[in-house]
């Protein structure tokens, strides 16, 4: 009887392992952000506890696996069933009082994405975007059509999900805009009835995203929505828009922005953002070179940006008045947080 | 300024029994968008003009003999962005619209967002009196054709294949990329840039492609240039072609070489093909196209050229 004895090569095991090796040339990071506006103090706790959450849970998975695409979608994932924050469950309504979301997942290696705009009745469209970018070869699906990709593909998708998706918050808020809106229109005062969303769009915001970068510099961006209060039902912020809300290419950044959504789509803000900071500007600058730019171009625009560079390097800024975020390097192992300029909480991470 | 007119009606390997009508049809539309300018009209009013004319063409995909979805139906994009402001209005898988650049223009100018899609996309049509018509007005034998050869094909190759039909023999007529786009800059030095489009052939029901998304298939702005795009729209969305044409045009790269470099950085770093129309703020028109053909035609105080192969100019 012949027994095949295992023979280590070692030369050709030598060379493997060099060439992960040279392959290796980045710390692991994460950044994830809870969405920049006007954060009433009394959600202050919820947002910085929701984020670090989000951050864990992410970190957890890139540490494991390596895999920045899977950390992003994880950290999201917990955002969107989170109800501090305007996405999966916690959306903003539509001014019909249904929740419509748009979400993206891009992967900085080969640039391939998949994104929803509009999708409803899904708890979480970071995971529809997922399936999209790896199972088909299109980037984008809307409405119906992106419900009905997610029913093929194994995702819960009933009406009952989009009633489990609207917070009682939102649904309060939803009533205050109507309200505003009947209130001016009988009072014709100069305030038009497009006065209360426009207000409100500048309200919580509450947008989150999610940045990862692994060992080997791959980069994956994400972006969930529900998108402003009181909307028009089919209405499509920047989320979904690369270039616009969301950004990721390995030979430069990936990036999120969060605001108002018409604003960034209308500037190209994580374009924007690349392109500042393959100039040489610093990426804590760049963010704020292209929020500078939409808001000086289209005043009622303001908002936030997180950012990981190429080679690892962590930016973030807002010009609006608050953006909740964390990230967390590996050579730091510390876990940083805020949601007020200047802050910068930190808390050591430990594995749980 | 002097006023420019820059049209598409898309870049692909157009076969010569659509070649004339083509050629025609982007004429047609330059004239429309210039009778516009000469009569008092800015150039947001030209370029939905010229888009009109290319979205009524049956030979274009776009309004009028637009592709089939899966399902048989029509599905709709089209976005339309002027530069001073950069007002954007957008809408994308409307159906029973026969001009949906006339709801893009509605949504820029009436609704407070950029973008609808879908049933809300049509819901405000209806509230802004854009007339809806029955899906059949819009579908052309040639695209019930295009759909029944895809179909049979995928079904054929699904078993033995992923879907990457895109690269069967004779599938470039089922895959046509007859996008339809227009730039103009008028007197005042505003610049306008649209898009529109039925999409792939057989697509799936809900899938957009890059013609309706800002930066992708169009961009404008007066600080630098206005673009519209057309080729393999998850490629161009991927790098999102029309701002890396307007920021080139930014730092002063004159509009032909914007766009022959974006289109290389783009066919090398996804690997799609397409093309692109330009204007940048001096008025410098820049065409390019790395598919084999692309119908255009140009308009100016000096010359109307048009083109189909690489390299060809011929007036009109």
């Amino acid at each position: 009887m012949i027994c095949a004895i295992p023979v280590v090569n070692y030369k050709l095991l030598y060379v493997r392992i060099i060439l992960v090796l040279i392959k290796m040339k980045t710390k692991l990071a994460l950044i994830v952000h809870g969405g920049a506006g006007t954060v009433a103090q009394s959600r202050h706790p919820q947002k910085l506890a929701g984020v670090q959450q989000a951050l864990r849970a992410g970190y957890e998975v890139l540490k494991a696996t390596n895999n920045p695409v899977d950390a992003v979608e994880a950290s999201i994932k917990v955002m969107e069933l989170d109800e501090a924050f305007n996405a999966g469950y916690g959306s903003m309504l539509t001014c019909n009082g249904e929740v419509e979301m748009d979400a993206i997942l891009i992967r900085g290696s080969d640039l391939k994405a998949g994104a929803v705009g509009a999708m409803k009745n899904v708890a979480h469209p970071i995971s529809v975007c997922k399936a999209i970018m790896e199972k088909t070869p299109h980037v984008l699906l809307v409405g119906d059509g992106a419900e009905q990709f997610a029913k093929e593909h194994g995702f819960p998708v009933t009406v009952t999900t989009s009633e489990q998706l609207t917070a009682p918050r939102a649904r309060n808020l939803l009533e205050r805009v109507l309200a505003k809106q009947t209130v001016a229109s009988t009072e014709a005062s100069d305030s038009s009835h497009d006065d209360a969303p426009k207000s409100l769009s500048k309200g919580e915001g509450g947008t989150v995203g999610a940045v990862a970068i692994n060992t080997f510099g791959e980069i994956a961006a994400g972006t969930s929505t529900g998108g402003i209060a009181a909307k028009l039902p089919g209405r499509v912020g920047d989320t979904p828009i690369i270039g616009g809300g969301t950004f990721c290419d390995d030979a430069i950044c990936g990036a999120g922005a969060t605001g108002l959504g018409e604003a960034i789509m209308r500037t190209c803000v994580c374009s924007r953002i690349a392109n500042a900071l393959e100039k040489g500007e610093e990426p804590n600058q760049a963010c704020l070179s292209a929020l500078e730019f939409m808001t000086s171009r289209i005043p009622e625009g303001d908002g936030g940006a997180i950012v990981l560079t190429k080679d690892g390097e962590v930016g973030f800024n807002f010009n609006s008045n608050q953006m909740s975020w964390a990230y967390i390097k590996q050579d730091e192992n510390v876990i940083h947080y805020g949601i007020e300029k200047g802050d910068d909480f930190t808390v050591p991470y430990s594995d749980s | 300024m002097d006023p420019v007119v820059v049209v598409h009606g898309g870049a692909w390997a157009i076969p010569e029994s659509m070649a004339e009508r083509s050629v025609l049809g982007v004429q047609e539309a330059a004239k429309a968008a210039w009778r516009v300018l000469e009569t008092g009209g800015n150039s947001i009013d030209a370029v939905e003009a010229a888009i009109t004319v290319l979205e009524d063409d049956p030979v274009f995909d776009s309004g009028t003999g637009a592709v089939l979805t899966m399902d048989g139906t029509v599905e709709l994009d089209a976005i339309i962005m002027e530069g001073n402001s950069l007002g954007a209005g957008s809408v994308a898988c409307v159906e029973r619209i026969k001009n949906p650049i006339q709801l893009a223009r509605k949504v820029m100018e009436q609704a407070d967002h950029v973008m609808l899609v879908g049933k809300g996309a049509n819901m405000f049509a209806e509230e802004c009196g854009i007339p809806q018509v029955p899906m059949e007005q819009l579908v052309t034998p040639e695209a019930i054709e295009s759909w029944e050869f895809f179909k049979k094909y995928r079904c054929t190759v699904q078993t033995l294949f992923s879907n990457r039909v895109e690269e069967l023999p004779g599938s470039e007529f089922v895959n046509g990329h007859e996008t339809v786009g227009c730039v103009v800059m008028d007197k005042t030095g505003l610049l306008t840039a649209g898009t529109s489009t039925g999409g792939i052939t057989a697509k799936r029901v809900g899938r957009v492609g890059d013609s309706p998304l800002i930066g992708c298939g169009a961009y404008a702005d007066n600080a630098s240039a206005a673009v519209s795009c057309t080729g393999h729209g998850e490629s161009i969305s991927k790098v999102c072609l029309a701002s890396l044409v307007t920021e080139k045009c930014r730092l002063g790269i004159h509009p032909n070489k914007a766009i022959r470099e974006s289109l290389s950085y783009m066919n090398k770093r996804v690997g799609g093909a397409g093309g692109a129309i330009c204007i940048d703020n001096k008025g410098n028109i820049g065409i390019g196209f790395n598919t084999e053909r692309m119908a255009w035609a140009s308009k100016t105080n000096v010359e109307s050229v048009y083109g189909l192969d690489a390299g060809e100019r011929i007036v009109f």
